[in-house]
């Protein structure tokens, strides 16, 4: 087995901390949480549509559990 | 200390790159953004990561004009393609990213020659368009979109892959998203409730190719609240111009 020196190893770990940097930018997660909202996004989507109705009523805060 | 570094220089990088392209949109000047990016004295890696996980957006402009492309940026996006190849555990995001990046620099690198019934390239045909052509490449596994997904991860995954949402985009997503245009509609505003503007933007624009949108979505009132609130995001503001420029069906 191949031994690798100091200086390697820390390039072969900035190649993988790359890699993973890049792989996370490409599939950001979403951040979790329950809303409690599917109806109404249907609804929204499916009414009249305007900027109004997108900002009523107030988003529901994520359930805890 | 190194990992954190990097990943905060990256998250730098793509947020100037992607300003530059919509400042590219905007204006019209379609060259040498990417070798602003990427020239003499950027931080070499760095800059090609970014203009990696832009991926085919890196070139926008040229895609969604009707012109040859720079050369220099060109050979900038073929560098960041042959860099930052899918590893065989990359995510079908990755893969799918890289394979519109390959897709789209082998459009822009094709010669526009005259107008010939089948020819390999149109004149005046958006750079989009003619990628679809045979030669294009194999896509990768469209089983990440299967029908059976609900509509929320639907939603996710398309606004993912918002780079290959392009007029003239044949693809698996493409394809995807012109069938379950309901369900994104949902997506979208499911994402515009939950303060996600990225995916917001991202699903955006898919709908803006699609031909069955509901006109009780308001999508273009949509897309003006997405860029108000998530504007300071420039990949917001990257998603939601292009697609007001697909809605509107004007050349950059």
């Amino acid at each position: 087995m191949v031994k690798l020196s100091s200086a390697e190893r820390f390039t072969t770990d900035v190649e993988k901390v790359r890699e993973t940097d890049i792989e996370a930018a490409l599939e950001p997660q979403e951040a979790e949480g329950v809303y409690r909202d599917s109806t109404e996004c249907a609804a929204l989507a499916l009414n009249a549509g305007t900027i109004g109705l997108l900002l009523s009523p107030p988003t529901p805060r994520p359930k805890k559990g | 200390m190194e990992q954190t570094g990097t990943s905060s220089r990256l998250t730098e990088a793509v947020q100037s790159l992607a300003a530059d392209v919509v400042s590219a949109l905007r204006s019209g000047d379609r060259s040498g953004v990417l070798c602003a990016t990427a020239g003499p004295g950027a931080d070499g890696d760095v800059a090609l990561a970014a203009i990696r996980v832009l991926a085919s957006d890196a070139l926008l402009p040229q895609v969604l004009a009707a012109g040859p492309a720079d050369p220099a940026d060109l050979d900038v996006f073929g560098r960041a393609v042959r860099a930052f190849p899918p590893a065989p555990h990359s995510s079908p995001a990755s893969c799918w990213s890289h394979w519109g990046m390959t897709r789209t620099l082998a459009a822009l690198s094709r010669p526009h020659l005259p107008d010939l019934p089948g020819g390999p390239g149109t004149a005046g045909e958006p750079a989009a368009r003619a990628g679809h052509r045979p030669g294009a490449g194999t896509e990768p596994d469209g089983a990440w979109l299967d029908d059976g997904m609900s509509w929320q991860d639907l939603t996710r995954r398309l606004a993912v892959l918002a780079p290959l949402a392009v007029p003239g985009s044949g693809c698996a997503p493409a394809r995807t998203a012109a069938a379950r245009t309901l369900d994104l509609a949902r997506g979208f505003v499911r994402a515009v409730r939950r303060r996600d503007w990225l995916q917001a933007a991202g699903a955006a624009r898919w709908l803006a190719l699609a031909p069955d949108v509901p006109a009780s979505l308001g999508l273009a009132g949509g897309l003006d609240f997405v860029q108000y609130m998530g504007g300071q995001d420039t990949r917001v503001l990257l998603h939601t111009d292009a697609a007001r420029l697909m809605l509107t069906g004007a050349a950059v």
